[in-house]
């Protein structure tokens, strides 16, 4: 591969008091790729994410966006480079409305001060429209269900479907590159499932994202992945194409026990 | 400031004395705010007043027999029952503040609970003033048991119990450190072995679970309640027996002292509260023997604030860990 | 490891026999729009939601200005001026408490702080006087500025450890006023607790605000601009982004918004108003002192804040007439029948927004009057000295009371007390019982109600008007948690 990779993870590590929760991880992400990283419960994935984004601070390795090492740096910073993130267990700003999720998140890409935004001086307006346009746009990618009516309806009035869908678009509304997708289909029917992995594929085709999905339904992954990494307590066990990884022995190990592994 | 110029034991030692008697008091209010925060994340503002409240039950007890003149009872059983009463006359009284003003709000915003507690203090702070009025109540403890009242000699509370390095340590501190000890000790155990002490272990680490296990959740609050208010009313005895002259806005002060004290130890933790109350009386006995009363609260404020910024979980806190 | 059955496509979502998008919602939200919309209260809410932000203001600040033409110059200072003054201290707790939900309890220090450093500038105290033109800004700025030392210094610490911080920060300042008061430049810097008096009237550019209508029109346009400027943030980004972070810190973290910027811009903003106030309060008062700046006045400032619904403009400036109003009712200097008269109305209007039907109302309010006259009438002629004492500063309504309610004459003097105590117990049993014995119940509490008033809180209204603050504080809490015109809010606990 000559290109450089979008994301990469170069021999990560990190622990908690004695626990080392990631050791030695190598992943990279190329541009338009999407990638699935799955393991069982306690692998560490979700810390990963955690890494990426710069909530937690590795203890060694380095954090590659587009060959700049990001370790070390604010969240907030990180996210502004292009790296976006949805939440395991929703995250939303339940209070606000649909729309203001969607235009709070903007905040880094706009520049108007308190004392422009006081006298809606010509920038402030400016960038308050621009914001509006961007989140009715954004809003406007999951077809019927977060747009009219929905905007001005607070967030904790939603379904829990519309949440997940909601997570995303607030993530999408901060311009990133690459999208991290925490879990995006847990808790749905089959029906939202579905549409939860053709709307990932849209996200890539359509949007142009990177995405960097976790997920434990084998049936998204299977769908949207061009390929997939496992881990097990914080090691990667196997990388490559689903079918690859999915017969893997050491995975099934991992999922389901030696002896199903032995079996196969 | 000034300074001593040489450096006098014996200044010292009565410092210590003082700061370990004072501490004994804020130990056992800084219990009540610690148990309570640790098992509701509130921050019990009326707990200073609860202990207000044992002073004057105490008060009443005392009165009730006769005043500290009356020979109708020996003051060793006169002690033991206004130490009854206060304890019980608190401990209901933080019972009845839990279900009223609090247990409404448990799933409440995080601000309505504090400003009840606010509200709660206003109201009992104002309602002592209204029935018993402004002018300080007197417990005149060192007439307690005097064989010659009328000359106003002092009886034998005040009369030293023993004497360490030229300076008088009084029965009636004596009593203090002993019965705080005993309380500790008592509270310790509790906590440590009986199934009540478990449960509220279980409680404040995890409310939901604990339900869910079969603790009945508000019971252990409210025995949560009631063991702290009645530690308080204990401390609002020892009070008036120390320092005699009690009135309704006594619990501001002392609270807010017993509420540093919880803090610089690290709230949730009991043995911190015991370690965080004795530290505070130690530092405002010697801020206010070498620096002057002036400056002792400042000082005392000072260190808080300055452990806080080191140790944001306080001395023997445990830092809450988050999990994303 | 089979590859499982994809379904097949879903129906689309708006055929016949599926959920209804939209339609169904609406059903959902039921019990949401039951707690907007509750009662009076929700009444209340939907008029002033009716009317757009620009005509709330305008209407406000007509009536407002309209104050001086009615008022006399003491009424005017004591409810224009206060009440404007715990507005503008709202407006900016709101900013730290309601707008980024830092739970910040020494912010009345903020105020006190710009009270005593205007004082200083502008005062004998060293001789130093500066036009206000000059020492507003100077004083807002360095207010800000401390505002932004409190914020970076607690920079590591989460909720409630920022409260204590806090708390005692604002303890630490009035202690050092009152008593710390270091010598600087050969005198005491801050008066001890006397205090700095004699300070300078509003001096601005050469125009001098001395009297009472000057300084209120000065004061009312201070708040209009607040207002609208507040507004205006309030929907901007950085408005947002201040909700935002204190819906969910993490997550804003993680979605651009600096939350440690915003925290401190948050406290210094907030500070910045306080100082404001305090200059206005100095000059107005020409005296300042510690015990203006202590635990009751950030108590009140909270209530105001909370009344109205944390986060709400509109709310914060109903909150500080409401609170504003009935305090200065039951002052003790006062004539007593304004207070009186505001404790009948206020028992009647509980009354009201508690009973529904009109003829359940009626009933217990007949009730309770006839059950008083017929409790007195007993009284006095089985034991006439427990119902011949005079009524307190009785006014016009002497007459009425001294027929209804049972006063005993003085030599019962304890006989207040025992029926305050009687009164708290009955109030807490009322809360525990249900239906028609709630019901049945209020006659003899309302009855007991006015007794303990006519017989106790009535002659000292200082001591009352804090257990009534107090009864407020926790009665609203428990019944209302968001506060009259808040919403109720989803915690994320």
């Amino acid at each position: 591969m000559s290109e450089r990779s979008l994301l990469e993870l170069r021999a990560v590590e990190k622990a908690f008091g004695g626990l080392a929760v990631v050791s030695d991880l190598d992943l990279h992400v190329d541009e338009g790729e999407i990638v699935s990283v799955i393991g069982p419960n306690g692998a560490g994935k979700t810390t990963v994410f955690n890494l990426i984004t710069g909530i937690y601070r590795p203890d060694g390795g380095d954090i590659l966006l587009d060959g700049v090492n990001v370790v070390g740096l604010a969240p907030h910073v990180i996210t502004r480079r292009g790296i976006a993130r949805t939440f395991q267990t929703l995250r939303l700003f339940l209070n606000m409305t649909v729309k203001e999720n969607v235009m709070a998140v903007q905040y880094g890409r706009t520049n108007a001060t308190v004392v422009e935004s006081i006298f809606r001086l010509p920038r402030a307006r400016r960038e308050e429209r621009e914001m509006n346009r961007l989140a009715e746009e954004k809003l406007a990618f999951f077809g019927q269900r977060l747009i009219g009516y929905r905007w001005d309806q607070p967030a904790y009035s939603l379904s829990y479907a519309n949440r997940r869908r909601l997570e995303i678009a607030r993530a999408t509304a901060t311009q990133p590159r690459i999208l991290l997708l925490d879990e995006p289909a847990a808790g749905m029917n089959p029906v939202e499932t579905h549409e939860m992995t053709e709307l990932i594929g849209k996200l890539r085709d359509e949007g142009g994202y990177t995405i960097l999905v976790i997920e434990h339904d084998m049936h998204v992954v299977e769908g949207i992945s061009d390929r997939v990494v496992a881990l097990d307590h914080g090691v990667k066990i196997a990388e490559g194409s689903f079918d690859t990884v999915a017969t893997d022995p050491r995975v099934v190990e991992a999922y389901l026990g030696l002896r199903r592994a032995k079996k196969k | 400031m000034d300074l001593p110029l040489a450096f006098d034991s014996q200044l010292a030692t009565q410092l210590l004395v003082n700061g370990l008697t004072l501490g004994s008091l804020y130990a056992l209010i800084a219990l009540g705010y610690t148990m309570v925060y640790g098992i509701l994340k509130l921050l019990n503002f009326a707990h200073g007043d609860v202990y207000m409240v044992g002073a004057f039950v105490g008060f009443g007890v005392l009165n009730a027999f006769g005043g500290p003149l009356s020979p109708n009872i020996a003051i060793a059983p006169l002690i033991a029952l206004m130490f009854l009463g206060a304890m019980l006359g608190s401990g209901a009284l933080g019972v009845v503040i839990e279900r009223f003003a609090y247990r409404p709000l448990r799933d409440a915003p995080r601000i309505a609970p504090l400003i009840s507690a606010l509200g709660v203090s206003f109201f009992l702070q104002n309602s002592v003033l209204l029935l018993f009025g402004a002018s300080f109540r007197s417990y005149n403890s060192f007439l307690l048991g005097s064989d010659h009242p009328q000359q106003f000699v002092p009886g034998p509370l005040t009369d030293a119990a023993f004497v360490v390095n030229g300076v008088n340590v009084q029965l009636v501190q004596i009593i203090v450190l002993a019965l705080t000890f005993g309380l500790m000790v008592a509270l310790t155990l509790l906590v440590a072995r009986t199934k009540i002490g478990k449960a509220m272990r279980a409680t404040a680490y995890d409310r939901e679970a604990a339900a869910m296990m079969g603790i009945d959740v508000d019971r252990v609050i409210a025995s949560t309640f009631l063991i702290g208010s009645m530690l308080a009313g204990a401390a609002g005895v020892m009070f008036g027996l120390l320092f005699s002259q009690i009135f309704h806005f006594m619990g501001f002060l002392a609270g807010l002292k017993g509420f540093t004290a919880a803090v610089v130890g690290g709230i949730g933790s009991i043995p911190g509260a015991m370690l965080g109350g004795i530290l505070v009386g130690l530092a405002e006995a010697f801020a206010t023997g070498y620096a002057g009363g002036r400056w002792s609260d400042l000082i005392v404020f000072g260190i808080l604030i300055f452990v806080l910024l080191v140790r944001p979980s306080g001395l023997l806190g445990t830092r809450a860990i988050q999990k994303v | 490891m089979d590859s499982g059955n994809i379904p097949d496509l879903p129906v689309p979502p708006d055929a016949r026999d599926r959920p209804r998008v939209g339609v169904d919602e609406w059903v959902a939200q039921v019990e949401h729009r039951r707690a907007r919309y509750s009662g009076l209260a929700g009444l209340a809410y939907r008029g002033i939601s009716f009317i757009p932000p620009p005509g709330r203001l305008a209407l406000f600040a007509a009536f407002a200005a309209t104050l001086p033409l009615w008022m006399g110059r003491g009424d005017l200072f004591t409810y224009g001026i206060f009440t404007l003054l715990y507005a503008l201290l709202g407006l900016g707790l709101n900013v730290v408490v309601g707008y980024a939900g830092l739970l910040d309890l020494g912010y009345v220090a903020f105020f006190g702080f710009g009270a005593y450093f205007y004082a200083e500038l502008s005062s004998p105290q060293y001789g130093i006087h500066w036009s206000s033109a000059a020492a507003i800004p100077v004083v807002v700025v360095a207010t800000a500025l401390l505002g932004l030392v409190l914020g970076i210094s607690s920079r590591r610490l989460l909720g409630d450890y920022l409260a204590i911080v806090t708390l005692f920060f604002g303890q630490a300042f009035v202690v050092f006023v009152n008593v710390g008061n270091p010598t600087v430049g050969g005198k005491g810097l801050s008066g001890g607790p006397n205090g700095i008096a004699d300070i300078d009237p509003l001096d601005l550019f050469g125009y001098e605000l001395t009297t009472r209508n000057q300084q209120y029109y000065f004061l009312l346009l201070s708040v209009v601009v607040a207002l609208v400027g507040l507004h205006t943030l309030s929907e901007s980004r950085t408005g947002r982004a201040w909700r935002a972070l204190r819906e969910d810190p993490l997550a804003a973290e993680t979605m651009t918004i600096p939350v440690k910027r915003l925290k401190l811009m948050a406290f210094a903003f907030g500070a910045g108003i306080a100082g404001f106030a305090g200059c206005i309060f100095a000059s107005v008062l020409t005296a300042v002192t510690a015990g203006n700046f202590d635990l009751p006045l950030l108590i009140t400032i909270y209530a105001v804040v909370i009344l109205g619904g944390l986060g709400s403009i509109t709310g914060v400036v109903l909150g500080a007439i409401v609170i504003n109003v009935s305090f200065q009712f039951l002052a003790p200097e006062n004539p007593q029948n304004n207070a009186r008269i505001l404790f009948y109305a206020v028992l009647l209007l509980l009354l009201i927004l508690s009973l529904r039907p009109w003829w359940r109302l009626g009933a217990v309010v007949g009730g309770v009057v006839g059950f008083g006259i017929l409790t007195r009438l007993i009284v006095e002629a089985v034991a006439p000295s427990w119902a011949g004492g005079p009524v307190v500063e009785g006014g016009r309504l002497a007459g009425a009371i001294k027929e209804w309610v049972v006063i005993p004459t003085p030599a019962h003097d304890r006989f207040g007390n025992w029926a305050y105590v009687c009164l708290v117990v009955a109030i807490l049993i009322l809360t525990l019982v249900q239906g028609w014995m709630r019901t049945a119940l209020l006659v003899p509490i309302v009855y007991l109600a006015a007794v303990v008033w006519e017989n106790s809180f009535v002659e000292q209204p200082a001591v009352a008007r804090w257990i009534l603050f107090g009864s407020l504080l926790i009665g609203l809490m428990t019944l209302r948690p968001q506060g009259l015109l808040g919403t109720p809010r989803v915690e994320v606990v």
